[in-house]
């Protein structure tokens, strides 16, 4: 293998035009970013878009079609070093049969010479993992809880939570999401979580990456993303003149009422608008606002569809 | 912490609550307010948006910084708050009312009526 090429940023993910194919099907077409360690992401979109996939890439997991990856300026493909620097606890990781939870805590540990026992146990505790308990008898709250376990005790400088709330309870999700926040500022290091829960974990992420039809869509701070696009009803002809010739992301119709996600910020010209024409204006929340990226994504597959038939 | 629906940014309502709690004494003048990881912990929010909040006091001189040490409520803070919180108030109470008394149809005096009657 030829050494990899420097990185103009050593401390964190880089990605140049990445992607991966499953046969004849394009999961990722083009996928660039640049992840500053340190930080925790939220990796967002539509199922099907190739979130998972792109975490397995990172982590050397899966071998991508095109394009570079580097993590701290190392390439992840067979290279053992970001292997103990990754942590990514698959959604439906295999482990031995005949594993219990005490046997799978027991071995683990010699992956990751950031191990902590402390965690480790603590978490057992909190999430009641039972130790005896063969790993495919485990619910999946009961996986999840594992993973959750697994991921933030190795205390890996790249730690991977695909969907880590699957089967857990709100009260589980809560201790989640408490042991997240006080591992990160007791150890600072970079977390990319992925989500459909997007407002329940939307304020625990620094920044947002919006994957939309094999690429990033979005990628920016999470107040900017929320400041992204709002929401405007009212009579529909009165609600087009607002908008202008701004993007309308999606559309709902109630009668003579339209119901518009916009993109943009709401300007005061905006609300001086509305106030006058009876529209009024809502933010949308981040979930809203993926959502509608999602919707509009697969309007714009569907007119090419059309246009192309 | 819930965002609000006008899309106000979440340091904003944190650096709000810290101000109200400044305001009813739970952190009097040279106190400590809490840290970043605390705020963070406590609030449910990434480090650094509870860093933004902190901030944003620090700009308004509402907060000092001491190296090394923390965050403390600046001398005369309190007043301060307390002043622009009333030179606010016209603005966000007062004028949003009489708007929705007018459009129920009351008059001044009806309003003022209201008042009265709910004060005693």
């Amino acid at each position: 293998m030829t050494p990899s090429p420097p990185s103009a940023h050593p401390s964190g993910i880089s990605l140049n035009h990445v992607t991966k194919n499953f046969g004849r099907k394009q999961v990722l077409t083009d996928v660039t970013a640049e992840l500053p360690s340190g930080r925790i992401y939220g990796l967002l979109g539509s199922n099907g878009v190739g979130k998972t996939t792109l975490m397995s890439l990172i982590c050397g997991h899966q071998f991508r079609t095109g394009g570079r990856i580097l993590i701290d300026g190392i390439d992840p493909v067979e290279n053992p070093m970001v292997l103990q620097r990754t942590c990514f606890v698959h959604e439906d990781q295999l482990y031995n049969d005949s594993f219990s939870v005490r046997d799978i805590l027991a071995v683990i540990p010699a992956f990751y010479p950031t191990w902590s026992a402390e965690t480790a146990d603590r978490l057992v505790t909190r999430f009641r993992l039972p130790l005896d308990t063969k790993s495919k008898k485990l619910s999946r709250g009961q996986r999840s809880a594992l993973a959750i376990t697994l991921s933030l005790a190795s205390r890996a400088a790249y730690t991977f939570l695909d969907e880590p709330y699957l089967g857990l309870d709100a009260s589980s999700r809560s201790i989640l999401y408490d042991e997240l926040l006080a591992e990160y500022a007791a150890h600072p290091r970079t977390f990319i979580i992925s989500t459909h829960l997007i407002d329940e974990v939307a304020d625990l992420m620094e920044e947002v990456v919006v994957l939309e039809d094999g690429v990033v869509a979005v990628q920016t701070d999470v107040d900017e993303a929320r400041a992204a696009c709002f929401i405007v009803r009212g009579r529909e002809a009165e609600v087009r003149t607002l908008v202008g010739d701004r993007e309308i992301l999606t559309e709902r119709h109630l009668g003579t009422i339209l119901s518009a996600t916009v993109r943009g910020a709401v300007t005061p010209d905006d609300r001086t608008l509305a106030e006058r024409t009876h529209l009024t204006i809502e933010a949308a929340s981040l979930q809203e606002f993926v959502a509608a990226l999602g919707l509009h994504a697969l309007d714009e597959v569907a007119r090419k569809t059309e246009v192309a038939s | 912490m819930t965002p609000s629906p006008d899309g106000r940014p979440i340091f904003l309502e944190i650096a709000d609550q810290i101000a109200a709690d400044i305001l009813v004494g739970a952190y009097p003048e040279q106190a400590q307010v809490p840290s970043t990881n605390e705020l963070s912990v406590h609030y449910r929010v990434n480090p650094a948006t509870a860093g933004k909040a902190l901030n944003r006091l620090v700009d308004d001189g509402v907060l000092y910084k001491r190296r090394g040490l923390g965050m403390f409520v600046a001398e005369g803070a309190p007043e301060a708050l307390r002043a622009r919180r009333r030179a606010a108030f016209a603005d966000e109470y007062v004028r949003p009312f009489l708007a929705e008394g007018r459009r129920l149809g009351l008059s001044l005096d009806e309003i003022t009526d209201l008042i009265h009657k709910e004060d005693r």
